[in-house]
């Protein structure tokens, strides 16, 4: 393969059904991505699986697991869901004003607009089926009552959401609007 | 020169050789690819200048492309821009239909549509895409060689600048040849961004912090070092060692294919102009200095060739001078370079014409049935009915949709079952345009006037339209 200019020297021994190929030179710019590679390989190497200082998948993803679940624990450490948190946050005009927004979408079908019940019970009044505390309150419109109806709104509306529309909940409770449902459930003081 | 090191190879001996090719000019041959020299490095072409009708009709055909291309996200069909491909919020305005994600399927049709009138085109008239239609061809041969022919010259003298050493002046032609390459990408590469981001908003993303927009900024950048390196350097290597489409065309054609070909029984002998004896070619290479893929078009069909017909401009032209009839470059088949005639219908032509056509149908018929309104019931989550005080209730959500025209009025009437109590959380509302509306919908129906088979059915008017949206009611068995 020393005389360039010969067509049968540069031609490759194998044989495809009649098809040969040349013998000839790869571009530059196509060998180049291959020393690239080669030569990245080499540090990528060294750097996951012999000196193990980068993380590999496995850690990758245990990290990033820990990291999200570091910040959730942050955020429930800054702001408990309890009663007095929530009642806290019932005082609130922002938080209240959007918990209003989300129950005028989502919840007037079936509680009427002034809350005063219609398929669903009447949330104005003193009386409550699953529990009338706060939290307790939060966590019926989180796991909803599918036997009756109640739709679980955890999935659907997501946390933060769900304890806007528990504050709003607080503000009308005990209001007992006109036209409202008779008591269901045991009297919550 | 790069030469590989450990190849087993002596060295010495091939730079030599090397050397030894590279001297002299270089013609091209069946054997290597023009554009890249025996070294491996790149073999620029300088293609000459020719003038003809078939740069004409190129010239026509680009200008009309070119304006296509810039004007259509400017043209504004039914409110929304001819072309907006808004990926963040996944709605897509085409030429005054509006799609969403979930009318991603059409674009099976359309891409399949594309492809096979691409195979049928390649089948009857070779690589007419290529030559005339490519973005490849257009902007490259279009823009950027012109800008390269109006500051550094015809074919010899570019040919000589890249020879020569670097002075001020040869710095001052290369800078300001790139300058204009990249002044021209950046505004090809905002053109480009303008089918994703509405050109009325366009202006604000380009004046404002690349920080803005970060994802945009990207785009554009990376667009125009794309475009640089393939427009500036790269160029016809795209065409021969990158893109599919021309290694395709060997079994896409056939003889009786219309591709850019010699007539070598009228050409050859080839020889000088006053030999004694010689076929009509006059080997003048006039051919092969005008071809921007730097073949031989006297090899016969090769895959280097996309079809642009220069060097049919330029054997024209030669043939004029020498008093010698016009075509022994051609379009013709290569049953016609024979002397056969050639055909048009062949069965690959039915063949590709039928699915291209069966294919068409598809995509009218699927996008017929592309629903400007969406209605529809999902039931809630959980049980399928709840009986409470002697009543069976059903619960859905109602979920409405408007894609085309604008917002609409939205009112719902209930219709059957008779006698049932509906509730809806909404009943008279504007719905935006494109945007999800669930309407929470609860029907409660006494038992005793419960059927197996009652469907629940409501009527849901969109302004002046109306659909009727119905559901089986469920309930218990006895």
């Amino acid at each position: 393969m020393n005389a360039g200019s010969s067509t049968q020297d540069r031609l490759r021994e194998h044989d495809f059904d009649g098809i040969r190929e040349y013998d000839n030179r790869l571009p530059n710019w196509w060998l180049w991505t291959f020393y690239i590679m080669i030569i990245f390989s080499f540090f990528y190497w060294v750097h996951y699986h012999v000196l193990h200082t980068g993380p590999d998948q496995w850690q990758e993803y245990a990290a990033e697991v820990k990291a999200e679940e570091e910040k959730l624990a942050s955020l429930a450490a800054k702001n408990p869901v309890t009663d007095e948190t929530l009642l806290e946050e019932s005082r609130n005009h922002e938080v209240v004003a959007r918990g209003k927004k989300v129950f005028m979408t989502n919840c007037v079908s079936c509680h009427k607009a002034d809350g005063g019940g219609l398929v669903g019970p009447n949330l104005t009044d003193r009386f409550w089926i699953h529990g009338g505390k706060p939290a307790q309150i939060l966590h019926t419109i989180t796991v909803g009552v599918p036997a009756k109806g109640m739709v679980a709104w955890g999935p659907v509306l997501g946390a933060s959401r769900i304890r806007d529309v528990t504050a709003y909940l607080l503000t009308i409770r005990n209001t007992n609007v006109p036209g409202g449902k008779g008591p269901e459930g045991s009297e919550e003081k | 020169m790069n030469v590989p090191e450990g190849s087993g190879v002596d060295q010495e001996e091939d730079l030599k050789e090397v050397k030894r090719l590279r001297s002299g000019p270089r013609r091209p041959d069946l054997e290597t690819l023009y554009c890249i020299d025996e070294d491996g490095s790149h073999h620029v072409i300088h293609p000459a200048d020719v003038r003809g009708r078939f740069q004409r009709i190129k010239k026509a055909v680009w200008t009309i492309l070119v304006v296509i291309y810039v004007a259509l996200p400017w043209i504004r069909i039914g409110g929304h821009p001819a072309i907006l491909i808004d990926i963040p919020r996944r709605h897509f305005f085409l030429f005054g239909h509006t799609f969403n994600a979930m009318d991603f399927w059409l674009a099976f049709f359309f891409l399949a549509g594309v492809g096979l009138t691409l195979i049928l085109l390649s089948a009857l008239y070779g690589r007419v895409w290529c030559g005339y239609a490519c973005p490849q061809t257009v902007f490259l041969e279009g823009f950027y060689r012109r800008i390269e022919r109006w500051i550094e010259g015809t074919a010899p003298q570019r040919e000589k600048l890249a020879r020569s050493p670097w002075t001020v002046r040869k710095i001052l032609k290369k800078g300001g040849k790139h300058f204009a390459y990249l002044v021209l990408s950046l505004v090809l590469a905002h053109v480009f961004l303008s089918y994703f981001i509405p050109v009325r908003e366009l202006g604000n993303v380009v004046t404002s912090s690349p920080a803005a927009h970060p994802a945009a900024f990207v785009f554009v950048m990376a667009l125009t070092a794309v475009m640089m390196f393939n427009f500036a350097w790269f160029r016809e290597q795209l065409c021969l060692i990158i893109c599919p489409y021309g290694r395709l065309q060997s079994i896409l054609s056939d003889p009786d294919t219309i591709v850019v070909g010699y007539d070598a029984r009228r050409g050859e002998p080839r020889g000088r102009y006053n030999r004694e004896g010689r076929g009509d070619c006059i080997d003048c290479y006039r051919c092969v200095a005008v071809c921007p893929t730097g073949i031989d078009i006297r090899f016969g069909l090769q895959l280097e060739c996309i079809g642009c017909a220069n060097c049919i401009d330029a054997c024209d032209e030669v043939m004029d001078k020498l008093g010698q009839a016009r075509g022994l470059i051609r379009n013709d088949s290569l049953n016609g370079f024979e002397g056969r005639r050639s055909r048009f219908w062949r069965p690959r032509v039915v063949a590709y014409f039928s699915l291209l056509a069966l294919v068409f149908g598809g995509f009218v018929y699927a996008t017929s049935k592309v629903e400007p309104i969406e209605a529809r019931f999902v039931r809630l989550p959980g049980p399928a009915y709840v009986i409470e005080g002697g009543k069976i209730r059903n619960q859905f959500r109602l979920r409405l949709l408007v894609k085309e025209g604008g917002p609409r009025h939205v009112s719902i009437e209930p219709l059957s079952p008779e006698g049932a109590e509906f509730i809806f959380s909404q009943r008279d509302f504007d719905l935006p345009l494109l945007e999800y509306r669930e309407v929470m919908t609860f029907v409660s129906l006494p038992r005793s006037s419960f059927r197996q088979g009652t469907a629940v059915e409501v009527w849901v008017r969109f302004g002046e339209e109306r659909r009727t949206v119905r559901a089986p009611f469920v309930g218990p068995d006895d």
